[in-house]
């Protein structure tokens, strides 16, 4: 049942773009994540222009954010205030990394750029949560992971604040950088960012569990609308009809994966999920390296 | 006097956890017992970082412990005794049926009321729909009463 896509200007199977969705969705529910970083390289791969699949995998990201957000805002678990300093960061961040997307389209080279984003990004998340899970399934009562309290250089930097919510008194440029360099990676991939920014606030600054996953939320949130506002400005790249039939999907899926969240056993479910992602970032450095069809192609240059 | 009686008392974040926490003390002094604090920490589910996960199950036991220290404390004030403390994790309901059945010297739960819409799900599913699972007397305090009105019904 094939569709056209106004603005990546192809035809696609509407429903290869619902099964999409729904497997993408399952997965954020199921772990209570964006889904993003799944969905973006995916439609890269069945050929979906890379600025189209950017915004379109945004956009799905600002969809599964909200409704956590709303739950985890009500159970008390955000952040408001170190949620602020990540979210303008942030802001800041996803607008440089939009003007560094226009700029790479118009040098022609935006495909590319994403594609080797993906690589290297989801190559590296890929292998530390299948080894991390690998190591679980080995021994099951493993060390808890050490969490790091001795002060650092983190700890001397000027224009400290206290964030009564996550008993923390720290100075706000760390999670500024943070928020920042989750910001850029959010227009130029298209994902929330959730699966780094977790880790980060817990390891980096410390804040305790309770709070990061809503206050991530409240960030990834804002980020993703603000990701898919410029890039409808800017580029003109939002596809209403691919993400019309994407979010279908996904809210079904999420509905699926909530459900079966706490049925699971963790440790195999997580490593399926780092060999996806090491699979998608695969299947994306192949179609870099290998050698076209057809090498040279005709037709009005670009 | 028997020694062997144990109050057992659901620990969650209601205001009425107060009223069924200092009805059982007042028993347990009054009449013979001791009491035994039960505190429900919410699954953890699954997190994309097994690391995350560890960190979060370990952080919100240690909440737990420290709730129920803090609570042990006012138990040895009127008490004289300190509690048995428990701590399971998943669902409210299901583990407090869950301790009930696996702590056989655990005599009568002791439940508070809320004193605005509806009297609490913990009350209403224990004293409605799970009823008959439970294998011990189920004692309702209602919420609204004071320290005063406490005193004299026990």
């Amino acid at each position: 049942m094939p569709v056209y896509l106004p603005i990546a200007e192809m035809s696609v199977d509407a429903l290869l773009l619902l099964g999409i969705g729904l497997g993408v969705g399952w997965l954020s529910g199921l772990f209570g994540v964006g889904g993003g970083f799944l969905l973006t390289p995916l439609l890269i791969l069945i050929g979906i222009p890379a600025p189209v699949a950017v915004a379109s995998g945004a956009n799905q990201t600002l969809g599964a954010s909200v409704s956590g957000l709303i739950a985890q805002w009500r159970r008390g678990n955000v952040d408001a205030r170190m949620g602020c300093v990540l979210l303008v960061a942030g802001l800041a961040g996803s607008s440089a990394g939009t003007q560094l997307f226009v700029l790479l389209k118009r040098l022609g080279q935006i495909d590319l750029a994403v594609s080797l984003f993906y690589v290297v990004v989801l190559g590296t998340v890929g292998l530390l949560m299948v080894r991390e899970s690998l190591r679980a399934i080995v021994r099951r009562r493993r060390a808890l992971p050490a969490r790091t309290h001795q002060h650092s250089w983190l700890h001397g930097l000027p224009l400290k604040m206290r964030f009564r919510k996550s008993r923390l008194y720290i100075s706000i440029i760390p999670p500024a950088m943070i928020g920042f360099g989750i910001g850029v990676l959010s227009s130029i991939m298209g994902v929330g960012g959730g699966f780094m920014l977790v880790p980060a606030m817990i390891y980096l600054l410390g804040m305790p569990t309770t709070t990061t996953i809503g206050t991530s939320l409240f960030q990834v949130t804002f980020v993703s609308a603000n990701v898919t506002l410029l890039q409808a400005l800017q580029t003109g790249s939002v596809d209403i009809v691919l993400t019309l039939l994407l979010l279908t999907g996904g809210v079904a899926g999420a509905q699926f994966g909530a459900a079966m969240g706490t049925k699971l056993r963790g440790e195999e479910t997580r490593a399926l999920l780092g060999l996806l992602v090491l699979t998608v970032a695969a299947g994306l450095l192949w179609g870099l390296l290998a050698t076209p069809a057809s090498l040279y192609l005709m037709g009005p240059a670009t | 006097m028997p020694q062997d009686r144990v109050f057992l008392v659901v620990v969650d974040d209601s205001p009425e956890r107060a009223v069924a926490l200092r009805y059982a003390c007042l028993r347990a002094r009054k009449s013979g017992g001791r009491v035994a604090l039960l505190r429900i920490t919410e699954p953890v589910g699954l997190q994309e970082w097994a690391g995350v996960g560890a960190l979060m199950q370990e952080e919100r036991r240690q909440e737990a412990e420290q709730l129920l220290s803090a609570l042990a404390a006012q138990v040895q004030e009127i008490t004289g005794g300190l509690p048995t403390m428990l701590i399971r994790e998943g669902d409210p309901v299901e583990e407090v049926l869950g301790a009930l059945e696996e702590d056989r010297r655990i005599s009568i739960l002791v439940l508070a009321t809320a004193t605005e819409g509806g009297p609490g799900p913990l009350v209403t599913a224990l004293a409605g729909r799970h009823a008959g699972r439970l294998r011990c007397p189920l004692t309702i305090v209602p919420g609204g009463l004071d320290d005063s009105e406490l005193d004299r019904v026990t």
